[in-house]
C-alpha cells in the first residue's frame, strides 16, 4: 500500500498536507503553489427557460485531486458536469477553461448506459471506436486497451458476458473501465454508486480509490457528484457544497484524512467529525 | 428440452384432436357438403392448382410486404432527423392508415390493372402503417444517457445512428414486422377479391360463385398457413437477431 502513495507522487503528498491541518484554511495555503488547475469553472449561470439551475458558480477543480461535489437532489449538480462536458452551454457571461485536452475527460454516469447487444468487453471499446478516437489506434490496440482497463477493474473473467448477465455492481464496474479506457486525466462521475446497495457501494468506493491511486493510468483527477456524505468524507479531499436551486458553491470542506483510504476510517473521529460538520451545514441551508 | 418437445406437441395433439372431432360431427349428421365439407374432403381438393394460387398470393404479400417496410422505416429515419418532416408526413399516414384498404382497392384495380401490382399496392398499404409508427418510436427510444455518452466520446451523427439508434430500434422494427406479416396476407387478397385472374382471394371467390364449399376451405387453410409461414420466418429472424432480450431468460 506505502509503494501505491508514493508512486502516486506529488499529488498524494499534497493531499497528506491537507491531513494534518484538520482546521482545513491553513491546509489551503501551505502548498497552494503547487496546485494547477485541471478545470476553471467561472462565474457559470443556467437557466432553463425560466428555471434557474445554476447562479454564478465559481469553482477550480485542482489538478490530482478528488473532489466532491455535495447537495441536494435537483440541485444541479450534474448540470455542472454536464457544462465541463460540453454538452449544455452556460449562459451568457459564464466560462469554462479546460486545462488539459477535451479528449483527456471521461464520464460515468449514474446508469451504467451499457449496449446491451455488446458483450463486456464490446462496451468497453466504445468510446475507442467512435469519433476522433477511432483513427488514433489500430483494431487491435483499442481491443488491448479495453481489455487492459476490463482486468484492472477485475472482470477479465466476464469478458464476453452481455450487461444483462452481470449484476448492478458489475455493470458499474464495466462503466468505469469504458470510462478509462480512453485513458482520462480526468473522470467525472455523475452519483455512480447512487443506484446500488450499500455494500456493493462501500466496496467499489475503495476500488475506485484504488484506481485513481494506480500509477499504471493516467487518471489523477476525479469529479464526483454525491448527494451521500459519507461516501464524499470517506472518497474525497475536498468537498463542495452546493446550495439548493438555483446552486451555488456554498462552502468547500476540506477532508482531514490521509490517503490512502480505508473502510474502516469511517470509524475514526476526523472521519465523524467532517461529517458532523458538514450534515450541520447541510441544514442551515 | 422437455418442455419444448411439450411446447410442440401439445398444439398439434390439439389440433388433431379437433380435426377428428369435425371429422366425426359431420360424418354422424350427415352435414352436407356444400354447408361444411369434412377435412378429408378438403384435402381430397388440395391440389397443385391451390399450391400455384398460394404461391401467387404469397409473391403478392411479401413484395408488399418488403416494399412496405423499407419505405416505412425510411420515412420513419427521415421524421427523427427532421421535425418538419414529422409534422407535415404524419398526419396524412395517419389518414391513410384510418382508409380501410377494401376501399381502396377498387381504384387500386383501376389504376395498377389486375395484375400483381394492384395486390403489392394493397399490401404496402395495409403494413406501411406499423412500420412506420413502431420505427419513429424505436429511433427515438434511446436513453438521453447513452446520446450523452456518444456526444462526450464526440461520436459523429453516423456513428450514433448505427451504434445506437439502429440497434435501439430493432426490437421495435421487429416487432412491427410480426404484426404486419400477416397483415400483408390480408391486403393481397383484398385486392384479389376486387380483381383477379389467380390468387387465394380469387380462388375463395370463385369457390363461392360454384358453392363448391371444400375448395373454398382449402383456400381459407391455404391463407392461414401463409399467414403463419411469414410469422414463422419474422419471429425465427427476431430471435436471431435481437438475440439479447432473450439472454436474461437463460
Amino acid at each position: 500500500m506505502a509503494a501505491i502513495s508514493s508512486l502516486a507522487g506529488s499529488v498524494r503528498e499534497r493531499a497528506a498536507g491537507a491531513a494534518f491541518d484538520a482546521g482545513g484554511s491553513a491546509g489551503a495555503s501551505s502548498g497552494a503553489h503547487l496546485q494547477t488547475s485541471a478545470i476553471s469553472i467561472q462565474n457559470c449561470s443556467l437557466t432553463f427557460g425560466s428555471v434557474r439551475v445554476l447562479n454564478g458558480v465559481s469553482l477550480d477543480v485542482r489538478s490530482g485531486e478528488f473532489m466532491s461535489i455535495l447537495g441536494p437532489s435537483g440541485c444541479g449538480k450534474s448540470t455542472l458536469l454536464r457544462l465541463i462536458l460540453g454538452l449544455l452551454r452556460p449562459d451568457q457571461g459564464g466560462g469554462i477553461t479546460l486545462h488539459v485536452p477535451r479528449e483527456e475527460i471521461g464520464i460515468v454516469f449514474q446508469k451504467p448506459v451499457l449496449m446491451p447487444w455488446q458483450t463486456a468487453i464490446q462496451n468497453i471499446e466504445l468510446p475507442l471506436n467512435i469519433g476522433p478516437q477511432r483513427a488514433k489506434q489500430s483494431k487491435a490496440e483499442r481491443r488491448e486497451r479495453a481489455e487492459w482497463t476490463l482486468e484492472l477493474v477485475g472482470l477479465a473473467d466476464f469478458r464476453n458476458h452481455y450487461p444483462q448477465q452481470l449484476s448492478g455492481g458489475m455493470q458499474q464496474r464495466i462503466a468505469i473501465a469504458r470510462a478509462l479506457a480512453a485513458n482520462p486525466s480526468i473522470l467525472l462521475m455523475d452519483e455512480p454508486f447512487g443506484a446500488l446497495d450499500e455494500f456493493t457501494r462501500e466496496k467499489l468506493n475503495i476500488e475506485l480509490l484504488r484506481l485513481w491511486a494506480n500509477p499504471d493510468t493516467k487518471l489523477n483527477t476525479v469529479v464526483m457528484v454525491t448527494h451521500s456524505i459519507q461516501e464524499s468524507v470517506l472518497m474525497s479531499d475536498r468537498i463542495v457544497m452546493m446550495s439548493p436551486r438555483p446552486a451555488n458553491v456554498s462552502d468547500i470542506v476540506q477532508v482531514p484524512l490521509a490517503h490512502p483510504r480505508e473502510a474502516e476510517m469511517q470509524e475514526l473521529p476526523a472521519f465523524l467529525s467532517t461529517v458532523r460538520e458538514i450534515r450541520k451545514q447541510v441544514k442551515a441551508l | 428440452m422437455t418442455t419444448k418437445i411439450k411446447d410442440v406437441l401439445y398444439p398439434i395433439a390439439f389440433a388433431v384432436g379437433l380435426i377428428l372431432i369435425w371429422e366425426a360431427v359431420v360424418r354422424i349428421f350427415d352435414i352436407p357438403l356444400y354447408l361444411l365439407p369434412a377435412p378429408s374432403d378438403i384435402a381430397r381438393v388440395v391440389d397443385g392448382e391451390l399450391l400455384r394460387n398460394m404461391g401467387a398470393t404469397l409473391y403478392e404479400a411479401v413484395l408488399g410486404f418488403l416494399l412496405a417496410n423499407v419505405l416505412g422505416f425510411l420515412t420513419a429515419i427521415l421524421f427523427v432527423h427532421s421535425r418538419p418532416a414529422e409534422k407535415g408526413i404524419f398526419p396524412l399516414a395517419i389518414a391513410l392508415k384510418t382508409t380501410p384498404v377494401v376501399a381502396l382497392a377498387p381504384l387500386l384495380v383501376i389504376w395498377l390493372g389486375t395484375g400483381y401490382w394492384s395486390k403489392v399496392a394493397a399490401s404496402m398499404i395495409i403494413c406501411f402503417f406499423p412500420i412506420l409508427v413502431n420505427s419513429v418510436k424505436g429511433l427515438k427510444a434511446v436513453e438521453h444517457e447513452a446520446w450523452e455518452l456518444f456526444s462526450a466520446y464526440k461520436g459523429t451523427k453516423a456513428e450514433i445512428f448505427w451504434k445506437l439508434r439502429l440497434p435501439t430500434s430493432l426490437p421495435y422494427v421487429l416487432s412491427a414486422l410480426k404484426i404486419s406479416s400477416s397483415l400483408a396476407i390480408v391486403g393481397a387478397i383484398v385486392g384479389e377479391f376486387v380483381g383477379s385472374n389467380k390468387g387465394l382471394g380469387y380462388l375463395v371467390l370463385l369457390s363461392s360463385y360454384h358453392l363448391d364449399t371444400p375448395v373454398m376451405f382449402s383456400a381459407i387453410a391455404a391463407a392461414a398457413v401463409a399467414g403463419l409461414i411469414l410469422f414463422g420466418i419474422i419471429a425465427s429472424v427476431e430471435k436471431r437477431v435481437i438475440f439479447w432480450q432473450k439472454v436474461d431468460e437463460v
